[in-house]
Formats: structure tokens, C-alpha cells, sequence
């Protein structure tokens, strides 16, 4: 038996070994090993393709135009940095980003993407945070407005076809059907456009990306307040043209390692984003 | 947001925001601080925010748009030239007799104008790469908007070629220009009047819509713009001063535009190089005292001297043009020249021996196909039957082995080879080129003799029809008569063997008739082989060596005037002859 519980032992170790050392692995950056573990991304430079008119996660640095900045591009940066690659960012439209993935013309779309499994079929995912809808108001909510119950007779800004514009036309529905006044919709191409129908007063409340509301709020408290939030159940991720194993792996690999030492929620808090929103790093293929 | 509410501050503003571009960043802080002063009621907050005019014009002048700006005019400049280029070949096709290029070109264009531009240029970026062809963002662009910029030009240039009369080219050919000496000398110099006003349109619109290129990564002006924006939502500022950026540099291309169709202008003013600068200061850049302008010499020093100049190079010309037929011999053999438009018959056998040195008048009723015939003898016009020689050879058709004849591939060649002279009603002078333009144009771009013995030639013969003191005028300058003389000028200047003139009267007002028939005379007793499609009997009567009567595709009868015209021997004739007669008497 003693010669049994030894070899049991033995056993034990030897797993606790492999699993600590596979532990670590993960959780450091090793920049100079780029050849042993990504073989196939030797000598690349990685084309992360952005749009930098969406804050919080993508933009240009206030102080330096020159600069993109924001929680997806830092944690792009520090992702690839982690791997040891050279990257750049490649900027355009937000609706060109997913076609030019597809087509090999970018590595990576870092820029508020949501998983959907549809999007999934075409593209691989790492997915690393919660989705959620803010609903940004004037600050000192003059309009009062506590839930999306309260929207019946008020004026509502969303993206044109967002998962935002679905909850309005629902909640319209409900006003109707509950003998209320109608939600007045204002659907919109481009949030400028949206921020633009907060600021001049025709839309009482604007449903956006709850990290952007969060950020908006944290930057201008005298201009904008949170009404609420809803957390949509959707994840944001960072997506690869299919087949790309090496590259999820770098982007799985590095979110994790962000993750354990805290770089995530910081770079969270810098751009005024709940930390409490990130979820561990995750691969999803299809 | 401050309003200013007086003019005196509106323009204290204005010259301060001009200071603020021309100056150091520590003039720049001075220059914002006497701004926010001249607002005036702004309180503590506002005056720590920077005053609006102040970022309007930081953003007006900011590196980051301009970069963008450059990218606009960089993919708009290229995309443009590339455009025009593709777009002429377009529209050439367009022009096809070949159903099937017109059919190419006009799908093409149905493909391209009928899609929108923001799909075309998703497709190049992100499709092509599915067969391997991989572009950058502003290749992608450039190619997108050049490809796009070919359909519209394309309809552009076709609309502006279409817009030049057809005589012109017609004038060009009977000069042995070819098609394309003809397009490039000739139409698109004409076109480019109406072709401008819609180019300068598309500029502009292209430099502007450059902006959808976001989608394909092109971070050109309006999406960094944009990005400024989604950074910090100073919308009005920002896009004000992209609005400024614009507008300078659609300004400079409308500016652009406007010197290019002056440059175009028919009607303009010719002046001498720096002439514009003079009238307008006063004085002249590179002038060196004492250098004038010198005045164009007069030609003719006496009269008699003039005669015997006249005489020298009208004869000069008659009797240099080599050739072995000798004076007398057969020099133009039609046989059996026979042509149809369609049903109708036009030319129905006419049979004709033209000898070197003889004068032969055609006369006619209106449809009797003179004309016609006359257009057949240079190949104007094909023939479908018969055959015509001039000095022994063939214009543009070689001899098949078993006989009959095939047309040759290079016809233009064989039109200046013949060097036969045309002479038009309409006088299909070249529009746009000054009077010894007119006449020296083929010499120098077919026959290829030196600018400068062109020159000498052209004088020379712009003298013996009259003109010397309107060599420079343009066409539109001149009276009928005179354009005559310079069409009559410009076939010479070729140095024809045969000299054809259709109806060079018939579009002139009566008193101008004679100095054009003076010219023609002269030339007629220089020895000059002529035929002449005219109404004007006297003319016959004192000049022709021969007459022939035409109707309906025949010959009716020829012969010397004294009994054509004098005494025909049929009834056609006769009936013609009272009918003109009569017309002559009443105007």
C-alpha cells in the first residue's frame, strides 16, 4: 500500500507540477519565446483594424491627435505586447472593420464588437467583457427616468438597428398597449449625430453602449447622468478571421494574463468603465 | 456660444483670427486672450474655456485635418487624371461603328454609374482579395474612384466630342490628318469647352466624396473630422473648420477650372504672353528695355510686286506638284463610280477624264449628286462600285489579284500621298486655330515640314489670297469671303496636284462671292487642275475648260461652256440653266 499511496504520490506531484508550470506560462508575458509558442506569426506585424470615433474603446488622444487611445486599443497594445509582436492600427468606418477581417485585409477587429453566434460562423472571437445599455440623460435626470418602463411619451435617441432600437420598439409597444403616450424614436447613423440630439434638448434620453455612457458620464458630470443600465447578457470580443489559431491563441493567452495581474480593470477605470463588467478571457470559434 | 453682435467687433475678430494663422504659438496665446477680451459679457467659466473662434481656427490650421486634406486631393488628383484618360477611351468607344465595343463601353458605364460608389469600393477592398487580388486602402480608393470617374468623364468627353461639328473633322481628313492627329489636334481642343464645366463639377465633388472611403481605412478629412468629434463632440467648431478646409480647396479648383476654360475660349482675346500683366500694371514681367513688339511686316511691297509674286506661287504650286502625268494628260479617271445610300442611288455610272492643268465645272441640280461624286475622288466618301485614279493611282484602295478593288488600312496616309486640295461650302475652318494656324496645321503635322518654312509658306499664301494683316485673327473674326480665301489658303498650303471646291460660293452673301471667285480664277489661269461643283454660271462660262451636267447620278451632257451653257443639247439642261439664270438675275 505504501508502495501504492508513493506511486499515488508521485502522481499528484507530477500533475500539481504541470498544472502550476501550464499556470504560469499563462500568466506571464513572455515576449521572447514569440517563435516557440505562435510559430506562424513570426516576423508579422498585426493589423488591428479600429474605428476611432467610439469612445470609450477606440479614439483619439485629446492631447495628441496622432495617438489612438481607449480600453480596446490598450488592451490591444498591451495584448500584442505581451507576445512580443509588432503591430498597427488601421483605421476606418466601423461597418468596414468585419468585411476587412473576413478578407484578410486586418488581422484583428478590436473595436466594440458584441459576439453573436451568426457573426461567429464567420469570424473567431476571444470574448473579455459584459455588453450593456446605458441610458445617458442630462445631468439631474429632469425628465426623471428610472427604468425603460419610463420612456412612454418621451423622445429616444438609439443606433439605427442596434440591440438598443429592439428594447424601444418593445417598450413602445407596451406604452400603447398600456393606453400611453408612444415613445417618439429618433434612430441615428452615427453617435455624434445621437450626442448631438442629447445636447441640443430633442431626444430626452440616449440609449448607448453602457461603457460609453459610463465614460460620458465620468468625463462631463455637469453636462451628462446614467438614468440606468441594462445588462444585455451580450459579451464584447475581439475577432480574427476564421482559422487564425495562433492568433486567437496570442489574444486568448494575453487577455489572460491582463486579467490575473489587474491590467484590465485598470485600463477599465482609466476610461471611466465598471471593472465589475470584464468576464475571463474566452475563446469562441463558432 | 458668443454672439457678435457688431460689425466693428465682426471685424476686429476677423483680423485677429488672420493674426492668429500668421503667427508663433506665443502670438497665438495673445491673440486668444485679446479675443476672449472682445467678447465682451463672458463670464468666469466661458472666459477659462477657449474662446470658439479661437478652436475654429486651431482646428482650421490643425496638422491632423490637413493630413487628411492631402490624402483628398492626393486620391482625387490621380483618381481624376486616371479618370479622363480611361473616360476618353470610353467615349471613343461610345463612338464605335463596332457594335459590339459600343455595346462593351456602354455596359460598363450602365455597370459603374447604376451601383453606388460606397459598394464598388467595399467590393475592391474586400472581395478582390477572395482571388487574390489584395490592394492597400488608397490604392483601393484610387482605383475606385478612377473607375468610377471613367463612367461619368466618359459621357462628359462623348458629349463635348459630339458637340463639334462634323465638318471639322471632315476638313481634317480631306487634309490627310488620321483619326487620332484629328481627335487630338483638332476635336478634343474644341470639346474641352463644353467638356470643362462638367469635369470641374466632377473635381469637386470627387475631392469631396473622397470622405466615404472610410470604410475601405482611408482616414482622409471628413472622417478625421468626424473622429475629432467622436473624441470630443465639438461638432460645430470642428466641422466648421473642415468646412473652411473645403472650401479653400474647392476654390483653388474652381479657380483652376475657370483659367482652363479661358485657355479654351474661342471667343477670348488672343494676347501675346504677359500681355494680360501689362494692361494690368502697367508693365511687363521679362521685359528688357527697348525690346518691341514687332510689327508684322506687309507682304506685298508694291503692287507689282505683288503680281509677280502672285503669279509666282500660285504657278509655283500648280506646276511643282510632281506626278508623271504631263500637262494635258489624263490626271483624274473615274470609271463607272457608282454609290448608294441605302435605296437610294446616288452616283449611277459616271464615267470622267480630267486632264492635268484643266479647269472642269460641275453643274447640277441640288441631289444630282455632285457633291457627292466630288467627295468620292479624295475617299471622303467610299465608292461601291467603279474605280477613280489620280495621277495613276488608286486613294486609299489597292488592286485584289483577280481584280477589283480593296480598301487599304491606312487611309489617311494614302489621302495625303494623293495631296488632293478640298475646298468646302461651309469653309469647315478650324475653329480654334488663328488664320495661318488654319494653314499651317498640315503641313507641319502630316506633311511635316519645319514650323518655321510653314510659317513662311503660310504668310506667304494668306498674302496671295489678301490676308496677311489677319493671320493671327480667329476664324470668327473674319467675314465669310475671307474665311473662304483662308480655306482656299489652307488647301493649298499642301501643295495639291488637284484642287477640289464644293460649292465654295454658296454660303456667301452676294458681294463677298467675288473675291473668292478672284482667288479661284487666279489659280485656275496659274494652271492649277481643278474641279469645281458651282452655280455660278458666269464663272463657268469665263473659266472652265470644260462643263458637266449632272442629274439624278448621270452625266447629262459635257462639253466646252460655249455649248453647255450656251447651247445644250438637252432638255435637262436647258431647264436647269433657265432656272439659275433666273435666280442670278433676281439677287
Amino acid at each position: 500500500m505504501a508502495f501504492k499511496n508513493g506511486i499515488l504520490t508521485a502522481v499528484g506531484i507530477l500533475a500539481a507540477h504541470l498544472a502550476l508550470s501550464g499556470v504560469a506560462n499563462a500568466q506571464t508575458c513572455e515576449p521572447a519565446k514569440l517563435s516557440e509558442k505562435y510559430p506562424s506569426l513570426v516576423g508579422k506585424t498585426i493589423k488591428i483594424g479600429a474605428d476611432p470615433q467610439t469612445p470609450p474603446y477606440v479614439m483619439r488622444d485629446k492631447s495628441n491627435f496622432e495617438n489612438v487611445i481607449g480600453i480596446d486599443a490598450d488592451l490591444a497594445r498591451a495584448t500584442f505586447d505581451c507576445a512580443g509582436l509588432k503591430y498597427e492600427f488601421v483605421l476606418g468606418g466601423w461597418s468596414g472593420l468585419l468585411p476587412a477581417v473576413m478578407a484578410g485585409q486586418i488581422d484583428v477587429m478590436w473595436d466594440n464588437l458584441y459576439y453573436k453566434p451568426a457573426r461567429a460562423k464567420t469570424v473567431d472571437f476571444v470574448v473579455y467583457m459584459k455588453a450593456g445599455t446605458g441610458a445617458l440623460v442630462p445631468a439631474g435626470n429632469p425628465k426623471k427616468v428610472a427604468s425603460i418602463e419610463d420612456f412612454c411619451g418621451k423622445t429616444v435617441a438609439f443606433g439605427l438597428g442596434s440591440v438598443e432600437e429592439q428594447a424601444t420598439r418593445k417598450q413602445d409597444e407596451a406604452c400603447k398597449a398600456a393606453g400611453k403616450d408612444a415613445v417618439t424614436m429618433m434612430p441615428f447613423q452615427d453617435l455624434a449625430a445621437g450626442m448631438r440630439q442629447l445636447e441640443s434638448g430633442r431626444s430626452d434620453i440616449l440609449l448607448w453602449d453602457l461603457g460609453f455612457a459610463d465614460a460620458s458620464v465620468k468625463d462631463a458630470p455637469t453636462k451628462y447622468a446614467r438614468a440606468f443600465a441594462i445588462i444585455s447578457g451580450l459579451t464584447i470580443g475581439a475577432a480574427t478571421a476564421n482559422g487564425n489559431a495562433d492568433l486567437i491563441k496570442v489574444i486568448h493567452d494575453g487577455l489572460t494574463v491582463l486579467q490575473s495581474k489587474g491590467e484590465q480593470a485598470a485600463i477599465f477605470t482609466r476610461y471611466g468603465v465598471d471593472p465589475s463588467t470584464a468576464i475571463p478571457a474566452e475563446v469562441k470559434l463558432d | 456660444m458668443q454672439i457678435i453682435r457688431t460689425s466693428s467687433r465682426a471685424i476686429a475678430v476677423a483680423i485677429l483670427a488672420l493674426a492668429f494663422l500668421a503667427s508663433t504659438a506665443e502670438a497665438q496665446a495673445q491673440v486668444s486672450a485679446a479675443l476672449q477680451e472682445l467678447s465682451g459679457e463672458a463670464d468666469a467659466a466661458a472666459a477659462v474655456e477657449q474662446h470658439w473662434i479661437w478652436e475654429f481656427f486651431s482646428y482650421a490650421a490643425s496638422e491632423f485635418l490637413w493630413v487628411g486634406a492631402w490624402t483628398a486631393v492626393k486620391i482625387t488628383a490621380l483618381s481624376m487624371a486616371i479618370g479622363l484618360v480611361l473616360g476618353l477611351g470610353l467615349a471613343l468607344m461610345r463612338l464605335s461603328r463596332l457594335f459590339v465595343v459600343r455595346a462593351a463601353a456602354w455596359f460598363y458605364i450602365w455597370i459603374v454609374r447604376g451601383t453606388p460608389q460606397l459598394l464598388q469600393l467595399v467590393f475592391i477592398y474586400d472581395a478582390l482579395p477572395y482571388i487574390g487580388l489584395k490592394f492597400d486602402s488608397f490604392t483601393t480608393a484610387v482605383i475606385g474612384f478612377a473607375l468610377n470617374q471613367a463612367a461619368f468623364s466618359a459621357e462628359i468627353i462623348r458629349g463635348g466630342i459630339l458637340s463639334v461639328n462634323k465638318a471639322q473633322s471632315t476638313a481634317a481628313t480631306a487634309l490627310g490628318m488620321g483619326p487620332v492627329l484629328t481627335l487630338r489636334r483638332i476635336v478634343l481642343p474644341q470639346a474641352m469647352r463644353s467638356i470643362l464645366p462638367g469635369v470641374g463639377n466632377d473635381t469637386i465633388s470627387m475631392l469631396k466624396l473622397t470622405s466615404i472611403a472610410s470604410i475601405i481605412f482611408v482616414n482622409e478629412l471628413t472622417f478625421r473630422a468626424q473622429q475629432i468629434v467622436g473624441q470630443n463632440f465639438r461638432f460645430f467648431t470642428v466641422f466648421a473648420a473642415a468646412g473652411l478646409i473645403y472650401l479653400i480647396l474647392t476654390s483653388a479648383i474652381s479657380i483652376a477650372q475657370s483659367w482652363a476654360e479661358a485657355r479654351f475660349d474661342l471667343e477670348r482675346e488672343r494676347r501675346p504672353r504677359g500681355e494680360t500683366l501689362r494692361r494690368m500694371f502697367g508693365f511687363r514681367l521679362n521685359e528688357k528695355p527697348g525690346e518691341d513688339v514687332p510689327a508684322p511686316k506687309p507682304l506685298a511691297v508694291s503692287p507689282a510686286d505683288a503680281h509677280v509674286s502672285d503669279d509666282d506661287v500660285f504657278r509655283s504650286l500648280a506646276t511643282s506638284a510632281g506626278g508623271i502625268a504631263k500637262r494635258g494628260e489624263p490626271f483624274v479617271v473615274c470609271r463607272n463610280v457608282q454609290k448608294s445610300y441605302g435605296d437610294r442611288v446616288v452616283l449611277n455610272g459616271i464615267d470622267m477624264t480630267v486632264a492635268r492643268g484643266e479647269v472642269v465645272v460641275l453643274l447640277g441640280p441640288s441631289g444630282s449628286g455632285k457633291s457627292t461624286f466630288l467627295r468620292t475622288i479624295n475617299h471622303l466618301e467610299p465608292v461601291d462600285w467603279g474605280e477613280i485614279t489620280v495621277d495613276g493611282r488608286h486613294v486609299g484602295y489597292a488592286p485584289l489579284p483577280g481584280g477589283g478593288l480593296k480598301p487599304t488600312r491606312a487611309l489617311a496616309k494614302a489621302r495625303a500621298d494623293a495631296r488632293i486640295g478640298m475646298v468646302f461650302q461651309h469653309f469647315n475652318l478650324f475653329n480654334h486655330l488663328s488664320a495661318l494656324e488654319n494653314v499651317i496645321e498640315a503641313p507641319i503635322r502630316v506633311f511635316g515640314i519645319a514650323p518655321e518654312a510653314a510659317r513662311a509658306l503660310g504668310l506667304r499664301l494668306l498674302g496671295e489670297v489678301g490676308l496677311a494683316g489677319h493671320a493671327d485673327h480667329l476664324p470668327h473674326r473674319l467675314s465669310g469671303g475671307q474665311q473662304q480665301r483662308v480655306a482656299i489658303a489652307r488647301a493649298l498650303a499642301i501643295s495639291p496636284k488637284l484642287m477640289l471646291f464644293d460649292e465654295p460660293t454658296s454660303a456667301l452673301d452676294p458681294e463677298l462671292v467675288g473675291e473668292v471667285l478672284q482667288v479661284m480664277r487666279k489659280l485656275a489661269s496659274a494652271g492649277m487642275t481643278m474641279i469645281v461643283v458651282t452655280h455660278e454660271i458666269r464663272f463657268a462660262r469665263e473659266v472652265a475648260d470644260r462643263v458637266v451636267f449632272m442629274d439624278e447620278g448621270v452625266i447629262v451632257e459635257q462639253g466646252p461652256p460655249s455649248e453647255v451653257i450656251d447651247n445644250p443639247s438637252q432638255d435637262r439642261t436647258r431647264r436647269f440653266l433657265r432656272v439659275v439664270e433666273r435666280a442670278e438675275t433676281a439677287s
